[in-house]
C-alpha cells in the first residue's frame, strides 16, 4: 500500500514539475477509454487543410473533427481490408487487400487511382 | 518542403496504432499496406476539406467550421461517422470550456492582486487632494474677512 502511494506520489510530482502552469488537474480523471479525443496531431491535419488553395481559414473545431474523422476512416478501411485478408485465410494485411476494399466499397471510390501512381 | 499535398503524411506510429486497435489480436499489417492506408488518410482529409469548404462558401463564410465538416461527411457518404463525430465534438467543446474557465479563473486571480495594489495607491492620492481643498477653504475665509 505504502509503495503504491509512494509510486503515485512520485508520478504526481513529475506531472507537477512538468506542466503545472497549464494543467491544474492531473491526467488521471480523463483516462476513460472513450475520452481520448484525438490521437492524430492537429498540426499535421491543419497543414493538410491549408494545402488546399481554396481554403481561407479553418476553425479549431473543424480541424479537430477532421482529425477524428481521419481516425475513423483508418479504422474503417483497415477493417474492410481485413475482411478480404480473412477470405484468403491470411493474418497479415497486404496491399492488395486494401486495393480490393477500395474497389468493393463505394465510399472509397475517391481513392481509386490514388495508389496506381506510385504502383 | 512538401512537394505535393499528398506527401503530407500523418505520423506512421499513430496510424499503425489505430489500425492495430481496429483489428483483432494477432493480425499484422505489411509495410506497404500501412503506408497505403496512411496515404489514403491524407487523401481523405484533403477530399473532406474540399467538400467542407464548398459548404462554407455556400454559407458565404471564409472559415471552415465543425458543421461544414459534418455536412461533408454526409456528402461523401460517410454518414456512419456523423454520430461518433458529434459525440467527439461535444467532448472536445467541454474540454475547451474547462480549459478556458481555468485560464480565466487564473486571470481573475491575477487581476484581483493588481487591483488591490492599485487601491492602496489610490487612497494615498485621495488624502493629498483633501489636504489641498482644506487649504483653499482657509484662503477663501481669509478673503471674506477682508471684505
Amino acid at each position: 500500500m505504502a509503495a503504491l502511494a509512494a509510486g503515485k506520489g512520485a508520478f504526481r510530482e513529475e506531472e507537477g514539475t512538468g506542466g503545472d502552469a497549464a494543467a491544474p488537474q492531473p491526467h488521471a480523471p480523463t483516462s476513460a477509454p472513450g475520452a481520448r479525443l484525438s490521437r492524430l496531431p492537429l498540426a499535421r491535419v491543419k497543414a493538410l487543410v491549408k494545402a488546399d488553395p481554396d481554403v481561407t481559414l479553418a476553425g479549431q473545431e473543424a480541424i479537430f473533427i477532421l482529425a477524428r474523422a481521419a481516425e475513423l476512416f483508418v479504422e474503417t478501411i483497415a477493417k474492410d481490408a481485413y475482411c478480404c485478408a480473412q477470405q484468403g485465410k491470411r493474418k497479415t494485411l497486404q496491399r492488395r487487400d486494401l486495393d480490393n476494399a477500395i474497389e468493393a466499397v463505394d465510399e472509397f471510390a475517391f481513392l481509386e487511382g490514388e495508389f496506381s501512381i506510385t504502383g | 518542403m512538401a512537394e505535393r499535398p499528398e506527401d503530407l503524411n500523418l505520423p506512421n506510429a499513430v496510424i499503425t496504432r489505430i489500425i492495430k486497435e481496429a483489428l483483432p489480436d494477432g493480425v499484422s499489417i505489411s509495410k506497404e499496406a500501412r503506408s497505403a492506408i496512411s496515404r489514403a488518410a491524407s487523401v481523405f482529409v484533403l477530399y473532406a476539406t474540399s467538400c467542407a469548404n464548398n459548404f462554407a462558401m455556400k454559407g458565404k463564410r471564409k472559415t471552415l467550421n465543425a458543421s461544414d465538416v459534418l455536412s461533408a461527411m454526409e456528402e461523401m457518404e460517410f454518414q456512419r461517422f456523423v454520430t461518433p463525430l458529434k459525440e467527439a465534438l461535444e467532448a472536445y467543446r467541454r474540454e475547451q470550456k474547462g480549459k478556458k474557465e481555468a485560464s480565466e479563473q487564473k486571470k481573475k486571480d491575477k487581476d484581483k492582486k493588481t487591483d488591490s495594489e492599485e487601491q492602496d495607491k489610490g487612497r494615498d492620492e485621495d488624502n493629498d487632494e483633501d489636504e489641498e481643498r482644506l487649504e483653499e477653504e482657509e484662503q477663501n475665509e481669509e478673503e471674506e474677512v477682508d471684505n
